[in-house]
């Protein structure tokens, strides 16, 4: 006995009788004394329906904050104008409980029609079959560069889209440096020993209570770029752990010099800026001249800090065998795959993807966006800010070799490791030469699954 | 209350007592006044009381500062709440009310009446059917008492993290969804079991004499239910309606899982997207916010508090 | 016969037991039974199942047994969870009930501007799990924070507290203990349901004030003692809202304030494990229900009820 066989969306399927309460209860505990099929399932257990014709009504899930929900309400008016047997409702929350809720809709067979999806969790999602392969839906990904369209491809299949592109960029204050007396480095040519020399001259010149950077050492974004410009990754193709325990160290070890140098804080401090986001980090507060972050995020940081910010390229892209940076996918578009409406859900993707009036919208808040032809039409339209973010990342085009592969199933989990682990390393609890050892451990464990 | 005091003024004193009035309860020197002497423990009298505000004001600081911090970063440019961090704002702005009022889909209002909706839902469910319940297991006899005490005790004991997607499968489909219903409705069936352990513990603490004494006067427990227990226990009541109204416009978790769609988001949930740990904040309009909605549950606890002191004491009875 | 002395009455004085109260049980529990039957029992049931079972919540759930209780005890994060929550539990729950028994008894009558000190107090229980408590708790608890400045101000240098992985859960108690204001307020609500009669009957008798605290005060507040007791420590077992909020919600620095039930959530919503995470929620019942009936047993020996 399956309930999610039939407990469809709430919204479809009126006529069955309310007196179904007792029934359910009974079923849910029926089910759980019986073993064998739960009741409790998964998007992904049944076979997808028939498709519809519209009209008709899509659910479109999102996470973000209160100026997303704006412009993508206006982006659903538009859409709903061009398309009036269409109805999208809007589903959207701030970004933890925005997991938790798709998780349990998922659960009970409830999952929205269109999925925003983000790098973390789209494997676990893709390799349970409960997002479409979006390259049998009508969707025109032409204007979208073939590397960046990979980055949502597993398998050989779409199960998203990107909606625009990141970059994992040093964000450089020049005022701080101009007070320390210190030039901003030649990021072309630097190396990440130049890094540390640089945030430690920083530290010495400013005086008390302004440190050169920010610790990197939480995001494994860092790692990632550290280890492609080695040669390695942090994941193969395959799925697998790609970056060797010595590349672990040497990141976590950039974090002690730093720290012993005096470029960047003491540990407890930099665990609490860290956990402060941009606008209570070092960058935000006027107290560092340094610190790596999204591209997307320089409009935060600048907005805090009052001050104008530059965007450098991160140390060792020249160091190394190749460069490491990488356009990031900001998030994806993905359709459920059990969608009555699969016609107009990848309508509604088509929309967002390549529609003029949607990108005049949205602007930068999904990423730099994914379609190059919009891009283009919008940059006009962009804040000085968003406009230093789009010029860096057109000059790092052509120095981007690829973009990483989808990361595993179970990498949801690889955000938490790094966070602990750097503590531990920051906290003189472990060696860097230990965190590393565990942290490949830990990472090949929860990636196994 | 008329109605227990008349019913109670029948019941025999089970001690000799004194006919009781407020006065008496405040001052309990009187009756061992023999033994006073005239000025001196008066004055210390006072400066003890000048030292115990002197220590309660000190320490309504230290209970304050969070609010007045909040009101204080309420005020402040959005680039300003982390830079300068203080209590005292350098620059006032109250485009952080404006805003944030008017930053969802729709005015915050709406969110505010949506999360009243729920409370007073919730209140009448808790008061009705947890006394109810707290009646049979403080009072009757009846088989298998312990163990349903036991059950009753043991749901709240799993986490909501665990249930709640059970939860939802069964609201699924009962098409409650996206509605106030699996909100509300729990409540109405006393599913909220801390509240009928805490009436079971103050109706224990009611003399059974005055039962007993209604019971010989022919009153049936409906009667001696609503008449003797419920006009007996306004502080219990009290408090489950101040805890209840708190709890439920505070909770995140079960309004986020079953309500899915703008409209009918509540404060917490409103309050929740200002904020988006990949991107951009909105920190001035959160405090904002929350500040505007600390002021419904602020009033609540204020009008409700004056209850909690309606005990036995102050209700006439002997 | 004074107070005191029917105060000491033992149970079995108290009147003839009623018997035949079947229907009216029936009557008054009611709703409770019918939210029993379709509102609780189905999840709870439903969970136990998934505690013997591999679920990601994408998929149907696989029978696996005993799987995932083995598993639990080779994770070296459960048991530094356990070990965090007994922590936390036992620290901060004395001290709170102390804290909240201690002001209620100041607060509950004879002072002026009583009402005003109760809502002051209850303040800090008023903001529940709002992300607002993390920041504010960076600026107490910081490094450069309000604590640290007094204490410069006695020439002593602290470090940050919040953001230490020693220090971290002793910042969540004190958070946990500075929100005292609900059980306040049923100390007080008990305090005053008790008769004012005895009070009055005492004085009569001679009894000070302090010998009325011990024959009457205290032992008449010892079911709100014991229901207070038996709540707050069910409650700080599965303590989650302020771990969550003032860690960012992954039990930092390096797991200090990874409490049972943030580490449950982790791993049901996190890492999409709910089977694991609902072992770990069935394994919690079985430690609060161990202690909650050890309460109960020994709550023979210390509460007293009138009836």
């Amino acid at each position: 006995m399956s309930i999610t066989g039939t407990a469809r969306s709430p919204r479809r399927g009126r006529t069955r009788a309310v007196p179904a309460a007792g029934v359910a209860a009974l079923a849910l505990t029926l089910a759980a004394c019986g073993g064998g099929d739960s009741g409790l399932g998964g998007g992904g257990d049944v076979a997808p329906p028939e498709a519809q014709d519209c009209p008709c009504e899509i659910r479109f899930a999102w996470w973000g904050s209160d100026t997303r929900h704006e412009s993508t309400q206006q982006i659903i008016d538009a859409f709903e104008a061009e398309n009036p047997d269409i109805t999208v409702v809007p589903d959207f929350t701030d970004w933890d409980g925005y997991w938790d809720k798709l998780a349990t809709s998922v659960a009970a067979g409830d999952t929205p029609d269109v999925i925003t999806q983000e790098e973390r969790y789209i494997s676990d999602y893709a390799t349970k079959n409960v997002l479409a392969d979006m390259s049998e839906l009508e969707i025109d990904t032409t204007k979208v560069d073939d590397a960046v369209l990979a980055g949502g491809q597993i398998d050989g299949a779409q199960y998203g889209i990107p909606t625009g592109i990141n970059a994992y960029a040093m964000v450089a204050d020049p005022e701080i440096f101009a007070d320390a007396g210190v030039e901003l480095p030649d990021d072309e040519s630097w190396t990440w020993e130049d890094y540390v020399s640089t945030a430690n001259a920083v530290a010495k010149g400013a005086g008390d209570g302004v440190w050169g950077t920010q610790d990197y050492g939480f995001n494994e974004a860092g790692l990632n770029v550290m280890a492609r410009q080695r040669g390695e990754a942090l994941f193969t193709p395959e799925g697998e752990l790609g970056v060797s325990e010595e590349t672990v160290a040497d990141f976590f070890q950039v974090s002690l010099d730093l720290m012993a140098g005096g470029g960047q804080p003491d540990a407890s401090r930099t665990v609490e800026y860290q956990a402060a986001g941009p606008e209570g980090g070092l960058l935000g507060t006027n107290q560092g001249a340094m610190g790596v972050w999204w591209t997307n995020q320089l409009g935060a940081l600048s907005e805090s800090s009052g001050h104008e910010l530059e965007l450098l390229r991160l140390p060792g892209e020249s160091e190394g065998e190749r460069t490491g940076m990488y356009y990031k996918p900001a998030m994806f578009y993905s359709v459920s795959a059990d969608t009555e409406y699969p016609q107009a859900a990848a309508k509604f993707v088509d929309f967002l993807l390549n529609s003029q009036e949607a990108a005049e919208i949205m602007l930068t808040d999904r990423g730099l966006p994914a379609n190059t032809e919009v891009r283009e039409a919008i940059l006009d339209d962009l804040s000085p800010t968003d406009q230093k973010v789009a010029d860096f990342m057109a000059d790092i085009e052509d120095e981007i070799v690829d973009t990483p592969p989808v990361p595993p199933h179970g990498s949801a989990e690889l955000a938490d490791i790094m966070e602990r682990l750097n503590t531990d390393v920051l906290f003189e609890r472990v060696t860097p030469e230990e965190a590393a050892a565990q942290f490949v451990q830990e990472v090949e464990a929860a990636t196994a699954g | 209350m008329t109605d227990a005091s008349t019913t109670a003024q029948t019941v025999p004193a089970p001690a000799a007592a004194a006919p009781s009035s407020s006065a008496g309860r405040a001052a309990p020197g009187p009756a061992r006044g023999t033994a006073v002497r005239p000025r001196g423990p008066r004055l210390r009298a006072r400066v003890g009381a000048v030292l115990k505000h002197a220590g309660l004001i000190a320490f309504g600081f230290v209970m304050l500062y969070p609010l007045l911090w909040m009101v204080a970063s309420s005020f402040k440019p959005n680039a300003l709440i982390f830079r300068e961090p203080g209590l005292i704002p350098t620059e006032i702005d109250l485009t952080n009310y404006t805003d944030g009022w008017n930053a969802l889909l729709h005015p915050f209002s709406h969110y505010l009446v949506n999360s009243a909706l729920v409370v007073l839902g919730s209140l009448l469910g808790n008061l009705v059917s947890c006394s109810m319940a707290a009646y049979a297991f403080a009072r009757l006899e009846f088989r298998g008492r312990r163990l349903w005490f036991a059950i009753m005790l043991m749901s709240i004991m799993l986490p909501i993290h665990v249930v709640i997607v059970p939860q939802y499968v069964l609201f699924s489909q009962l098409e409650w969804i996206n509605t106030f219903l699996p909100l509300i409705v729990p409540k109405l069936l006393a599913t909220d079991a801390f509240f009928i352990f805490l009436m079971v513990q103050f109706f224990r603490g009611i003399p059974r004499e005055l039962d007993e004494a209604a019971t010989l006067d022919g009153a049936n427990h409906l009667r001696i239910y609503l008449q003797i227990m419920l006009p007996l226990s306004v502080p219990a009541l009290a408090t489950t309606a101040i805890f209840t109204f708190i709890w439920t416009w505070n909770d995140f978790f079960s309004q986020l899982i079953f309500l899915t769609r703008p409209e009918m988001y509540t404060v917490p949930i409103a309050l929740r997207t200002f904020v988006d740990a990949t991107g951009e904040s909105s920190w001035g309009s959160l405090f904002a916010m929350s500040i505007v909605s600390l002021v419904p549950v602020f009033i609540a606890f204020l009008f409700g508090q004056k209850y909690l002191v309606k005990g036995i004491a102050t209700t006439g009875i002997k | 016969m004074s107070v005191i002395q029917a105060l000491s009455r033992t149970r079995q004085e108290v009147s003839p037991r009623r018997k035949g109260d079947g229907r009216w049980a029936l009557f008054f529990l009611a709703p409770w039974f019918v939210g029993l039957v379709l509102v609780t029992a189905g999840p709870m049931g439903a969970s136990l199942y998934l505690s013997f079972t591999d679920y990601d919540l994408l998929s149907p759930p696989e029978w696996v047994g005993l799987d995932n209780f083995t598993r639990m005890f080779a994770d070296p994060r459960f048991l530094s969870s356990l070990g965090v929550t007994f922590t936390y539990v036992l620290v901060s729950v004395p001290l709170q009930l102390a804290a909240a028994l201690g002001l209620a008894l100041l607060l509950d009558k004879g002072l002026r501007g009583l009402a005003l000190y109760r809502s002051v107090y209850y303040l800090p229980s008023l903001l529940g799990g709002s992300v607002a408590i993390a920041i504010l708790w960076r600026q107490i608890f910081g490094a450069d924070g309000l604590v640290n400045q007094v204490l410069g101000l006695f020439g002593v240098s602290g470090h940050g507290w919040v953001s230490h992985p020693d220090y971290a859960l002793g910042t969540l108690m004190a958070l946990n203990v500075w929100t005292f204001g609900a059980p306040m307020v049923i100390f007080l609500a008990g305090l005053r349901q008790i008769p004012q009669m005895y009070y009055e009957a005492a004085a009569i008798d001679g009894a000070g004030r302090w010998r009325q605290f011990r024959s009457i005060t205290l032992p008449l507040l010892t079911p709100i003692v014991f229901f207070n007791l038996v709540l707050q420590l069910i409650e700080a077992f599965q303590s989650f809202t302020r771990a969550f909020v003032v860690s960012g919600g992954n039990g930092g620095p390096s797991d200090s304030t990874l409490l049972y039930t943030l580490y449950l959530y982790l791993k049901g919503f996190g890492s999409l494990d709910m089977g694991y995470a609902s072992a770990m929620a069935w394994f919690l019942l079985l430690i609060i229900g161990g202690m909650t009936v050890v309460n109960f047993l020994a709550s023979k020996y210390w509460v007293f009820y009138d009836d």
